[in-house]
């Protein structure tokens, strides 16, 4: 596996140097922190009545709950942002790992690379951990500095720390690195198939559409998403994983990849 | 032994027939040529041998490994070979040293290794003062001097190069060809596939004529060591019976002012201009006759387009 970690050293080492990749990445995790920690301390401190009545009118959402107003908010976020959250893991590996092989292929260096030693399944490894490593780090530190704005902003007034709850710890520690497995596995199977990374990066992407369908149902109340749901997707995406990984050792044939244009 | 035996080998893409029964052999320390015009398979057979994918038919041995039908890419096999890819593919963020020392590293070596081999060769292809520069801010030929640099840091046992001059201006050419023709003098095997038969025949011995399947091998060394031009400066009939009593002289012909002697090495040159002057000849030149290398490429085109091998 000494390969495998070459390459991860070599792509961290890239990524590094690539402020645009850095940025890109970025962009999402900064808007799923910032956004619900400036919502819930805007409607926390400084919302008017108008907009309370309309969440209550709406929503239906009891704002004499537990807590408070701020206990609720806090409630509302743990419950309905936790899915949209987990688009995350899956959707960041797939930026980089759509690049894993097409890219190689584009900069002419994967002929170069499949000449040295390295065998397919260090390549694979390599490549995933080198879109999931990254990607994870980024979700950790996005789900740490959300959990600690709205425990400040809930200082003093709810329980001593109200996030992470029991969802959220979970969400992060399981479900998120299985969620960056499976976007990362399924790039890199597209990327074995689609030659050009555009159009991998762009197929792999449309797999967090399906979640972002859960998410609307969520918020919509058509769907309740809770604990036997998320067991139940933690296994499937585990399974999916495995699954996906023997496929992209099947796959990566090394001759199509230097000989086959489409 | 030879350092590279191939025999009968096939290969196939999408139905297309890319090389077809392709039999030749390298001896250990030759520099051999793989000649053809563009879509004859010389790539693809070079990758064969670089064990980058199996054929489909026939079998070749490398550096001792062995190639089938059928199997995995030998690693073994890769670990022997260095490979100079048509197009000298780097990454962009990472200098000229941290590639070298990146691939050394998956060849095999330790970071110590890499790190010194990577230095050694900078040094020896005069790259070491763009050692820290971005791969994408080397000219073209600084490039290929880096990738033929990639292809020998883990000391292979058989070069293959691809197209090596391809694309490149005339000084980066000839800094390439003085490393190649370096790599020769090294006692390296090198299989040289080219466009170029004036590289051809600086730098090997044999060639091979490839289109599809292998048409001709020809000896291009024995070709350039044999055969002399000497041009006169007057009228002298004693000259080709003089050269003929020579032990170094097969044959001479007399065309007006010039005469055509075929040696038995191109180190009889000296003894062939002694017995001119001793017999009263003015030698105004003497030239070794060009290898007709192109003749004979351009016979194996038409011959291999009235087989129906190209379009």
């Amino acid at each position: 596996m000494r390969g495998a970690f070459l390459l991860l050293s070599k792509e961290l080492t890239e990524l590094r140097r690539s402020p645009v990749l850095v940025l890109s990445m970025l962009s999402l995790p900064t808007a799923m922190v910032a956004v619900p920690l400036l919502l819930v301390a805007w409607l926390d401190r400084a919302a008017p009545p108008e907009t309370l009545y309309w969440l209550r009118e709406v929503y239906r959402i009891d704002l004499q709950g537990p807590g408070g107003l701020i206990g609720v908010l806090v409630a509302a976020v743990a419950k309905n942002w936790l899915p949209l959250f987990l688009v995350m893991p899956v959707f960041l590996p797939i930026l980089m790992a759509a690049q894993s092989v097409g890219g190689e292929r584009e900069r002419r260096t994967l002929e170069p690379l499949l000449a040295t030693p390295i065998s397919t399944a260090e390549i694979v490894l390599g490549k995933s951990l080198a879109a999931v490593v990254p990607s994870l780090a980024v979700t950790w530190v996005a789900a740490a500095l959300l959990c600690l704005g709205l425990d400040l902003i809930a200082a003093g007034r709810m329980g001593p720390v109200p996030m992470p709850d029991a969802s959220w710890l979970f969400g992060c520690l399981l479900l998120c690195p299985l969620l960056a497995l499976f976007g990362n596995a399924l790039a890199v199977v597209v990327s074995c198939r689609v030659l050009d990374s555009r159009a991998a990066q762009n197929l792999a992407a449309m797999t967090v559409l399906p979640l972002l369908g859960l998410v609307v149902a969520q918020i919509m109340g058509r769907l309740a998403l809770g604990t036997s749901f998320y067991l139940w997707f933690a296994l499937g995406t585990a399974v999916s994983d495995g699954l996906l990984i023997l496929l992209a050792v099947k796959w990566f044939d090394r001759e199509a990849l230097l000989t086959r244009w489409r | 032994m030879p350092a590279i035996d191939v025999r009968a080998l096939s290969k196939s893409f999408a139905g297309r027939r890319a090389v077809e029964g392709l039999s030749f052999s390298v001896e250990a320390g030759e520099c051999f040529g793989l000649l053809g015009p563009n879509g004859a398979g010389k790539t693809t057979t070079l990758r064969m041998l670089a064990g980058l994918f199996g054929p489909d038919q026939g079998s070749a041995t490398v550096a001792g490994c062995g190639i089938r039908p059928r199997e995995g890419a030998s690693r073994e096999l890769r670990r022997k070979v260095g490979l100079l890819t048509e197009l000298p593919g780097f990454y962009d963020r990472l200098d000229a040293n941290e590639n070298l020392v990146h691939f050394g590293r998956l060849y095999g070596l330790s970071r110590t290794d890499a790190r010194a081999r990577s230095a050694r060769f900078l040094e020896r292809f005069l790259l070491a003062a763009h050692a820290h520069k971005p791969f994408a801010a080397l000219s073209r030929g600084m490039k290929q001097k880096l990738a033929i640099a990639r292809a020998l840091l883990h000391e292979p046992e058989v070069v293959l190069l691809d197209e090596p001059t391809v694309g490149l201006d005339p000084e980066a050419t000839r800094e390439v060809r003085t490393v190649v023709g370096e790599l020769r003098r090294e006692g390296r095997t090198i299989v040289l596939c080219t466009h170029d038969l004036d590289e051809v025949e600086r730098l090997c011995a044999r060639a091979a004529f490839v289109a599809t399947r292998l048409i001709a091998i020809h000896e291009v060394a024995a070709v350039q060591r044999g055969r002399v031009h000497v041009d006169l400066a007057a009228p002298s009939a004693g000259a080709a019976p003089a050269l003929r009593n020579l032990p170094v002289v097969r044959e001479v012909t007399q065309e007006g002012l010039r005469l055509h002697v075929e040696l038995a090495a191109l180190d009889g040159v000296p003894d062939v201009v002694a017995a001119l002057v001793a017999c009263g000849a003015r030698v105004a030149a003497v030239q070794p006759v060009r290898d007709p290398l192109e003749e004979a490429y351009m016979a194996v085109l038409a011959e291999a387009r009235g087989r129906g091998l190209l379009s």
